[in-house]
């Protein structure tokens, strides 16, 4: 059974369609990416398995269960938990009540301790800056952040979407490789919407490239990089 | 780094300490006074404090603007009254009152409780309806449910009386009663905000989509907020009947939740400290433009402002405070002890 399993998603908003017929499965442990130009589809994609937006048609499962029709609070505390686009962090709270808010739902309290010293040791500057407002954070470090609290809700699959966006290149490097250093820690699954195909071959992983709602190509991400000149230049690389 | 963050939460816990000291202090300012007017009008304040802190509740952590609070201290009001009323006074002014609310000749303080609690009762029941919307309609629909109980109480005669006054109230609120209660309303909402469910509430006024992504059910923890803050603002009202006496569902339309609002923007929503420091400049400012109004003798001469003014110099003040200072008085911060007071016993714990 798939970790994560998606079968004819579709996503509609009035009558625009952003995804028809999508499929695929990932498996426990794995880290996908989803590339593809604008308007591929990819955060529509994100969204509807996070559950805020609502799939016109198909199903999702995570462990074989149903989570398609459920509000995102109710994914959230399935243990699929999303960073969303932009990073939306809470600017007005400190970053300890952003990083507290995640667990709120949680009863395993020094299992909730154990978390946070996991995220303030990945995330030094988290712990420096705990008692200041969120908002005052730079660019890199509210993407931090964002993992950080996504990873304070204890989940097995992560979404993260476009963690690079607005950020410089060596800040860039810096996200994944603490992305990936908790990956491994926590046994997470990693679903992330990546616009550069050349970044995700750098980090690793499968390649979902996505085109008009629907995925046009699935395989390794550096196969995807060496082979696909041609794509590349069509999608164009921003890092 | 720990012993500092210590500190911060010693710090932190002293301000409802604090505020329940300056509240003190106002009373006992008051009170030396020894002017009569001076210590009715301390002890409408601290009715105030007790429903703008009610208020702040839910407005203050939902980031929802409610219109629909003066309602509640209406219910609390008239609930207030339905129970304490001598029985023989009810048979003649409200014929229509259920036998067992007609015979019923209660405490103040019980009576208060229940006015509360009745008017909690109501924002649960209310709240499962209007607080599923988001933003701006959930607020108008908070406007609708106030001119919803203000038609209801002015039009149901047997019952409330309708628009003629509710008359002979045990007038036995003073400054004392009302500081009793703005104290445990700045506790509860101490706690409330400290607590998961307060910092749920903040994390979905800041952003809905991250909020439901880290697990919060937005509804859930805005009822909650809802139904608490409806308790402070309808034991706020069963306060004022007892203050003044006299009650008529006009005093708990329009111009108190104007009032109420324009009391938490001056102080600054932002903050538990903004709503209490926003009713006591409020009420203070009040006070003395009145005053004026009345004529203040300077040697032979006696000056007094046009009547009316009040109002507009009030009016003038806040679009000053929104246009200068958009946050309010307080913008955000609460009022604590300084840090060397509390930190004495961290620094030698770390």
């Amino acid at each position: 059974m798939p970790k994560l399993g998606v079968y004819d998603l579709a996503v509609r908003y009035g009558k625009l369609t952003a995804i028809s017929d999508l499929s695929f499965a990932v498996a426990e442990g794995e880290r996908v990416f989803i590339s593809g130009p604008n308007g591929a589809g990819k955060s529509s994609l994100l969204s509807a398995i996070a559950g805020a937006v609502r799939a016109a048609h198909g199903r999702i499962e995570m462990d074989g269960e149903i989570l398609s029709g459920l509000g995102p609070e109710s994914i959230a505390r399935r243990g699929l938990s999303m960073v969303p686009e932009g990073r939306r962090i809470f600017s007005g709270l400190t970053v300890l009540e952003n990083l507290s808010v995640g667990t709120g739902m949680r009863n395993d309290r020094s299992a909730v301790a154990e978390d946070l010293e996991i995220a303030y040791t990945a995330f030094p500057i988290l712990r420096e800056r705990a008692k200041s407002p969120a908002g005052n954070l730079s660019g890199g470090q509210q993407q931090m952040l964002a993992i950080a609290r996504a990873l304070m809700t204890n989940p097995k699959v992560m979404l993260v979407d476009e963690p690079s966006l607005g950020l410089a290149p060596k800040v860039v490097d810096e996200v994944y490789d603490r992305l990936c250093q908790l990956q491994a820690l926590r046994a997470l699954t990693l679903v992330i919407v990546e616009q550069s195909s050349a970044r995700a071959a750098r980090v690793g992983g499968r390649m979902l490239l996505m085109r008009g709602g629907r995925i046009v190509a699935d395989g390794d991400a550096a196969s995807f990089a060496a082979r696909d000149l041609l794509t590349e230049a069509y999608f164009g690389d921003a890092a | 780094m720990t012993s500092q963050h210590t500190i911060r939460r010693r710090m932190a816990a002293t301000t409802p300490v604090v505020l329940a000291l300056l509240l003190l202090v106002f009373v006992l300012a008051a009170l030396a006074l020894g002017d009569r007017a001076i210590a009715r009008m301390a002890a409408e304040t601290l009715i105030r404090v007790t429903m703008v802190v009610g208020f702040w509740i839910f407005v203050g952590n939902s980031g929802v603007v409610s219109f629909g609070h003066a309602a509640f201290g209406c219910i609390g009001a008239y609930v207030s009254a339905w129970l304490t009323l001598k029985p023989e006074m009810k048979a003649t002014l409200l014929p229509g009152l259920p036998e067992m609310i007609a015979a019923a000749d209660w405490h103040v303080l019980p009576a208060a409780v229940a006015g509360g609690a009745v008017a909690a009762l109501v924002a649960l029941v209310t709240g499962a309806a209007i607080l599923r919307l988001s933003g701006i309609a959930a607020s108008i629909a908070t406007f609708a449910f106030l001119a919803m109980v203000n038609t209801i109480w002015a039009n149901w005669t047997s019952v409330t009386g309708g628009t003629s006054s509710v008359v002979g109230l045990d007038r036995y609120v003073n400054p004392w009663v009302a500081l009793g209660w703005a104290v445990a309303a700045i506790l509860v909402a101490t706690l409330h905000a400290a607590a998961a469910s307060g910092l749920a509430l903040r994390a979905t006024r800041e952003d809905e989509v991250a909020a439901a992504a880290s697990g919060i059910d937005r509804f859930r923890h805005r009822l909650l907020a809802y139904t608490l803050s409806a308790f402070f603002c309808g034991a706020g009202g069963a306060l004022i009947g007892h203050f003044i006496g006299v009650i008529n569902p006009d005093g708990f339309y329009l111009s108190l939740t104007f009032l109420m609002l324009a009391m938490l923007v001056i102080g600054g929503v932002g903050s538990l400290s903004g709503a209490v420091v926003g009713v006591l400049a409020l009420s203070i400012a009040v006070e003395a433009l009145v005053r004026m109004e009345k004529g203040v003798s300077i040697g032979a001469a006696t000056f007094a402002l046009p009547p009316g003014s009040q109002e507009i110099i009030l009016a003038v003040a806040m679009i000053l405070i929104l246009i200068f200072r958009p946050s309010g008085l307080m913008a955000g911060r609460e009022v604590m002890l300084p840090a060397r007071w509390v930190a004495g016993r961290a620094s030698t714990e770390t």
